[in-house]
């Protein structure tokens, strides 16, 4: 099994007291705890301070980690010959493939191993995992198979990881942010236990034209001065293939059209709406003769834009 | 509970007895959740409250904040109640940028 160095992971020394280790954890817990921080690895590093909190916090699983010895992290060891007989209640074999270390003070010292030799029912644990769609995929619905490592136990109650494919129906009508509880998906239960369930968080990947805001999307919609002044009819791209849109003739930037029903569909039925917002854009090399043109306009026109600042432009 | 795939959504209404097997916490921290108005009950609800369904999702917040914390429910329940504003700004934000043209956007 790999090496962790939990003391490393908390940023403390070796022979640190309970209370400095509870600092730190707070201190880390409050820097990493996925509800409260927005650092883009929280969920991972809070997984790992938490597990050297609860092995480092409790004085047996303390020594019983010290006794293992000190090694690289990541490196690869196997416990001391008498490790598990010293410190593992019925331990009667040797240690599964692919057991880790969070399993090893997981699952041996705690009741859960004894739980399942002993035979009263636990409900199997949830798993939770994020899942990334395309807008095309939140609006239409799709199936993910989820590739997820999870603790799995032999007949005698020891544990090891195994790789789980997880195939998860998405209903049509997700949105960025949203939980999708799937019942009996999670981790199976023990001693006639109810399976877990698998908890998702639904994430929509950035799209090159439509930005999502719960169920209604917005487009950027670049116009030319001259259809902004003399309004036009536009062809724009929705999820669904392009439609006609009409801008009124002195539209302005940043102008929102609505496009009703041309959002993303909800999951109890009707759909968002689709925002045209109005970016009106230059030329970025006029010819000479559109620049004669807006020369002549600039000429003639009494449109004063800077009307508002005090004694005009 | 439904047995399929349940969005957490305001759609959907369960019981409390439903959010609390879900969400690890007892029938009374949820009735205390509902007290303390972090989670809704349903305007129609009878003798019995029903929650709505992303009521799972906060009871789950409330039950890591306590146990990763050592929190009490009520301190647990107000950094929730922090946790849903950010979240509401967040949408705020969003919604802004959605309309500002991508040129012009803060990197």
């Amino acid at each position: 099994m790999k090496y962790k160095d939990y003391y490393q992971i908390l940023g403390v020394p070796r022979g640190a007291s309970e209370e400095d280790i509870k600092k730190a954890y707070r201190r880390l817990a409050r820097k990493y705890h996925p509800d409260v921080s927005k650092e883009r690895d929280a969920e991972e590093r809070f997984k790992e301070i938490s597990e050297a909190y609860e092995v480092l916090k409790d004085k047996e699983k303390r020594a019983a980690y010290d006794r293992l010895g000190q090694y690289r992290p990541g490196e690869e060891f196997r416990p001391p010959p008498d490790w598990a007989e010293q410190f593992v209640r019925g331990f009667g074999g040797g240690f599964a493939e692919g057991i880790d270390l969070s399993d090893l003070f997981g699952d041996l010292f705690g009741g859960a191993r004894r739980a399942r030799t002993r035979g009263f029912a636990m409900p199997g644990e949830d798993y939770e995992a994020v899942v990334h769609l395309t807008l095309e995929e939140a609006a239409r619905g799709t199936e993910v198979a989820l590739d997820l490592n999870v603790p799995e136990y032999d007949a005698e109650g020891m544990p090891r990881r195994a790789p789980r494919q997880i195939k998860v129906r998405i209903p049509k009508g997700v949105s960025h942010g949203q939980k999708l509880r799937v019942p009996g998906k999670g981790g199976p239960g023990v001693n006639g236990g109810p399976p877990g369930a698998l908890y998702l968080d639904i994430r929509l990947r950035p799209h090159p034209l439509f930005r999502p805001s719960g169920h209604d999307l917005y487009l950027e919609v670049p116009v030319a001065p001259w259809e902004a002044v003399l309004g036009a009819t536009l062809e724009v791209p929705t999820l669904e293939g392009k439609v006609r849109l009409k801008i009124p003739a002195g539209a302005r930037a940043g102008q929102k059209l609505r496009l009703a029903g041309k959002g993303l569909p909800k999951p109890r039925g009707g759909h968002g709406d689709l925002y045209a917002v109005l970016q009106i854009v230059t030329p970025p090399t006029p010819t000479p003769r559109e620049r004669e043109l807006y020369e002549e306009l600039a000429r003639i026109s009494s449109f004063d834009p800077r009307g508002r600042f005090p004694g005009g432009s | 509970m439904a047995a399929d795939e349940l969005l957490l959504s305001e759609c959907v209404y369960l019981s409390v007895g439903e959010v609390a097997a879900a969400s690890g916490l007892s029938a009374e921290e949820i009735d205390e959740l509902i007290d303390l108005g972090v989670l809704e009950p349903a305007p129609h609800a009878g003798p019995e409250a029903s929650l709505p369904a992303h009521a799972i999702e906060a009871a789950r917040a409330v039950r890591r904040l306590q146990r990763d914390f050592e929190l009490p429910l009520v301190g647990a329940a107000l950094v929730l109640a922090c946790r849903e504003r950010i979240r509401e700004l967040e949408q705020r934000l969003r919604l802004l940028e959605c309309l500002v043209p991508e040129a012009a956007r803060p990197r």
